[in-house]
């Protein structure tokens, strides 16, 4: 380019003594792009660009699909011996080798050694970068929001290192894993290092694959002006662990809490899961959590944020109070995280209770008693209320006495319990305690035969909610956009009701048969039922989702609803869009029975938790390639931990309304 | 040669005008300068997703505008607003379909055009971009500015949809988010106010698939503003003239069955030149020259992209070792076959 420099320099070096002062106001923007300069060449050494290598990234779905590099990216040399910091963006799990292209341009391959995987961070190991500069980490306790941030890459262009500015927007994120920026990331400078003005490294820029990334990918927050660097002291922290070879998991302690707050709520253990490492170190439920590693907590947030950034293998110490008044101790106890918890088997004692006494201190009202259950093998009677739960020849949680004065404590009880284990029940009617030995069983797959349903929740004693027809009413639920608006068939009393929504045909229409034999079957089993159509009154869509939660609320409002009781169920279409109300409400709903409805591709299955797994019933089965289906259908929910059973069709080619209004009415089996 | 007529702007500018640049340099006053040269662009579109306005920059007082070549300029009136409000007709001089650049003239004078600065800079440099992006200044409103510094200064490897970008040279990456709807055209300035390059068109990154923000150098801008401005026609890019690839050399890679399918050698054949560099079967291809080569259609490319005479080098990896295999230069070709032992 023949460009007349003379000519230029002249021109600007007349304009800039014809100004002389107003030149200086421009001065702290030219001295910042100085230091930014400085801040860079300080770490450049050290930058280097990671090249997927073809044999392990096309593994699988494309790069992009399936969110690795599908380009070059960067990495930081945290060692001279040949040590290489980058993200599992540029090497995934599936790699075996990556290509180094060092600051001289020179190419060397690179293996990786151990990951940090909630962090998303790789350690290669390659040959000695004896010319790398010894890079210095910022204490993260020194870090301020606000502070100059500098992303320096080596994506773009190997020779060059690459430089975005930006501040520092957050100290803390995705529960400690991470600090944010608004200096632009992409998978160019991923791995690359995040300076501050000075040149010393905060952290190892990184999609964060916390939180966020549920809802959108990491990768996809590039041009957002957010972006997350791991700290490199968390990092360093572990550097002996990764160089030795080792896969640092999210480590997971095992226990859920009371509260539905997950955020401001006291951190009081609900639930403890069989075999987890809680469960190991002797926590139990009704212990509430006041300190984690010598750390006050108070709420649920502060143990999230106590336990996240720990692994898999380490050893936390976690302090409780235990007891009431007098009673009350506090003791620490020492889990070891776990990678992943064994799989949750449920247990029963077969009973229903009663739902709706939302008085904590209130102990669990057996309803109703499953005929041949453990609760009835031991002589137990509706109408008693659980007072305790001992668990029996039991070393981890000491044999003593779990206290179960309310449902939900019952449900934590049973959690930590696994089937064949005997328990003493502290059983009370009227003033009187007994103890009960019982063994617990495997929580049943179909629903019994002639069984009497339990009955709706405030008619103690059982019994079934008898009534024929006329104990239930046919009401049209309101709802503005639907051409026709759902069906409801509520059965009469005020305690909240188990409630069964059926998707049979898109119409919407029930003719009379139908209609009739909904309304007898609701009625024996006191539940609730919704026959919603579709809004084009053609075929099930997403967008009918929105119209069914409201179906839900609009019926709520006229008739206490049974939380723990909620069921969907369809047949063919009617049965996949089952599956997706279900994927929406989540663990709102505990039931799912369809016909011949395979699972719909991409659906989300939740693995089962103690307190909110799911009865399914699948049925139907036309041909060869269906029954196949059904079977990996079944196989698969099995494995996530559900109860999975057979919905038989009904003789005459109706809904099998009866068997599923006795099964939703048995949803809250404990 | 010197770009006569891009000094004959440069003097016009000092003659005629108080030029912004320089005297002015808080980013305040900076900002207000470097808007003044840029303008909004109206034109055809507003079709499926295809925007009817764009950005330009004055590039000389008499009315030269310098945009990016696009759909907005296939219209009979193509209306260009200046930063004083001023609405204008312009011609359309012609088009770098290399480059993706357009010059338009408008029949005025006294324009406050911008002042070009001298060389490149380097990554690292403050920088702030001037542009109508997402068509949010509206009548007389002034083009928006945003801040940010120069990413990288790399040649450009993009595609947009299927298709690669024709221009291959070397742009300024930025570290914002430059390149939105609109913003084709637009200016990016240095901390003095002097234009440093002109926003390209939305493209994608090919080697990374992110969305590129860049910015066409102004040297490359000004010497294809000054072929346009003299008449030259600047024909379209063609399609190598010597085609060259892998088999000439003596590699045959595995096929290419997959999306992208590793550049695994399946033979090497004998006596050719990549069987005297040593390259065996089961090497897996990384790089050909400086580029990396993650599948086997990109090793086939630059392969193809290397000009006849230039040394051919290879890397591969090999039972986990990098190997770098020297070929000697690339033959020339002659009835698609390079010539038996034309390489050493």
């Amino acid at each position: 380019m023949n460009w007349p420099h003379g000519m230029l320099k002249l021109v600007v070096a007349s304009m800039l003594s014809t100004v002389g002062g107003a030149a200086t106001a421009g001065e702290p923007t030219l001295a910042e792009e100085a230091a930014f300069g400085a801040a860079v060449r300080q770490v450049a050494g050290a930058v280097v660009r990671i090249e997927p290598v073809a044999g392990a990234a096309v593994v699988g779905a494309a790069g992009e699909e399936a969110g690795v590099a599908s380009g070059p990216s960067t990495g930081l040399v945290v060692d001279p011996a040949g040590l290489v910091f980058t993200t599992s963006f540029a090497v995934p799990e599936t790699a075996r080798e990556a290509v180094v292209v060092l600051p001289d341009g020179r190419r060397v391959a690179a293996k990786p050694l151990g990951r940090d995987v909630p962090r998303g961070i790789v350690l290669l190991k390659t040959d000695p970068i004896p010319a790398a500069p010894v890079i210095e980490p910022v204490p993260r306790g020194s870090l301020a929001p606000g502070q100059w941030t500098i992303a320096v890459g080596r994506g773009w262009s190997a020779a060059e290192p690459s430089v975005s500015v930006g501040i520092l927007s957050a100290v803390e994120r995705g529960w400690g894993l991470a600090v944010q920026t608004d200096a632009a990331v992409s998978p160019m400078n991923y791995g690359g290092p995040l300076v501050d003005i000075a040149g010393r490294v905060i952290g190892i820029v990184a999609p964060l694959p916390a939180e966020p990334a549920k809802m959108m990918r990491g990768t996809e927050l590039y041009d957002a002006g957010i972006g997350f660097a791991v700290p490199l002291e968390d990092l360093l922290a572990v550097l002996p662990r990764l160089a030795a070879g080792e896969s640092l998991a999210s480590g997971i302690l095992g226990i859920s809490y009371r509260s539905r707050d997950a955020i401001n709520g006291a951190p009081v253990i609900a639930t403890v899961r069989q075999g987890s490492p809680a469960a190991r170190a002797g926590l139990r439920p009704a212990d509430r959590i006041v300190a984690v590693d010598g750390r006050p907590v108070r709420r649920i947030a502060d143990v999230r944020h106590a336990v996240a950034p720990r692994h898999a293998g380490d050893v936390i110490d976690v302090e409780v109070e235990r007891g009431r008044g007098d009673e009350m101790n506090r003791i620490t106890m020492r889990p070891a995280l776990a990678a992943t918890l064994p799989p949750w088997r449920r247990a029963i004692l077969g009973v229903v209770v009663a739902n709706g006494d939302e008085d904590d201190n209130e102990s669990a009202r057996i309803d109703w008693v499953l005929p041949g259950g453990p609760a009835d093998r031991a002589g137990i009677a509706a109408g008693c209320r659980v007072a305790s739960v001992v668990p029996l020849d039991d070393a981890s949680t000491g044999g003593e006495a779990v206290e179960a004065p309310s449902n939900a404590a019952l449900v934590g009880a049973l959690a930590g319990l696994e089937p064949g284990r005997k328990v003493r029940l502290g059983l009370r009617r009227g003033d009187e305690v007994t103890a009960t030995d019982i063994v617990l069983d495997e929580m049943i797959r179909d629903v019994p035969d002639e069984v009497p349903p339990p009955p709706a929740s405030g008619a103690p004693g059982g019994g079934g909610a008898g009534g024929g027809v006329d104990a239930v009413r046919v009401a049209r639920l309101g709802g503005a956009d639907v051409t026709v608006p759902p069906l409801a068939i509520i059965p009469a009393g005020r305690s909240p009701a188990p409630l069964l929504i059926w998707f049979g045909s898109p119409h919407g229409t029930v003719d009379d048969a139908e209609a009739t034999a909904w309304k007898g079957a609701a009625a024996a089993a006191g539940v609730a039922v919704i026959l919603p159509g579709s809004r084009d009154r053609r075929e099930w869509s997403g967008d009918d989702i929105g119209g069914v939660v409201r179906a839900i609320e609009s019926l709520h409002a006229q008739r206490p609803l049974d939380a723990s009781r909620v069921a969907v169920a369809g047949r063919g279409p009617g049965g996949v869009f089952a599956w997706l109300v279900a994927e929406r409400l989540g663990t709102a709903c505990r039931g799912v029975a369809v016909l011949d409805a395979p699972l719909p591709r991409r659906f989300q299955i939740d693995d089962a938790e103690p307190g909110a797994a799911k009865w399914m019933l699948l049925g139907g089965s036309r041909d060869d390639d269906a029954a196949r289906r059904l079977a990996t259908d079944r196989d698969r929910l099995a494995r996530a931990g559900h109860a999975v059973g057979t919905l038989p069709e009904s003789g005459d080619g109706g809904p099998p309304a009866a068997l599923l209004c006795r099964w939703a009415a048995m949803l809250g089996l404990l | 040669m010197i770009p006569y007529r891009a000094a004959a702007v440069l003097i016009a500018l000092l003659t005629t005008r108080v030029v912004g640049a320089a005297t002015e340099s808080s980013p305040q006053l900076v900002a207000a300068s470097a808007a003044h040269s840029v303008v909004k662009i109206y034109g055809a579109g507003g079709l499926r997703g295809l925007e009817a306005y764009q950005s330009g920059i004055i590039i000389s007082p008499d009315g030269r505008i310098a945009t990016a070549m696009s759909t907005v300029l296939d219209s009979d009136g193509i209306d260009c607003v200046l930063d004083d409000g001023r609405r204008f007709e312009a011609t359309l001089l012609g088009v770098d379909p290399r480059r993706e650049l357009a010059v338009l003239s408008i029949d005025a004078t006294d324009l406050p055009a911008a002042v070009p600065a001298e060389g490149r800079v380097a990554a690292g440099t403050r920088v702030l971009a001037v542009s109508n992006m997402f068509g949010v200044a509206v009548g007389d409103e002034r083009a928006s500015v945003q801040r940010g510094v120069i990413a990288s200064v790399v040649p450009l490897e993009a595609r947009r949809g299927a298709a690669d970008a024709p221009y291959t040279g070397t742009v300024y990456v930025l570290d914002f988010t430059t390149n939105n709807p609109g913003s084709p055209g637009g200016a990016i300035v240095d901390s003095r106010g002097r234009l440093l390059g002109m926003i390209g068109k939305e493209l994608r990154s090919s080697a990374g698939g992110i969305w590129l923000n860049y910015a066409l150098p102004v040297d490359e801008l000004l010497v294809g503003c000054e072929a346009l401005v003299a008449g030259r026609g600047v024909a379209a890019p063609t399609a190598a003239a010597t085609p060259f690839d892998l088999a000439l050399l003596g590699i045959v890679l595995v096929p290419d069955l997959l999306d992208r399918t590793p550049p695994f050698v399946e033979t090497v054949l004998p006596g050719s030149a990549a069987a005297r560099a040593g390259l065996v079967a089961d090497d897996l291809l990384i790089a050909v020259g400086a580029r990396a080569v993650g599948s086997h259609a990109a090793a086939e490319r630059a392969v193809g992209a290397i000009p006849s005479g230039d040394p051919v080098r290879l890397s591969v990896i090999r039972t986990g070792t990098v190997v770098d295999c020297e070929l000697g230069p690339r033959p020339a070709v002659v009835d698609g076959r390079a010539p038996q032992g034309a390489a050493p």
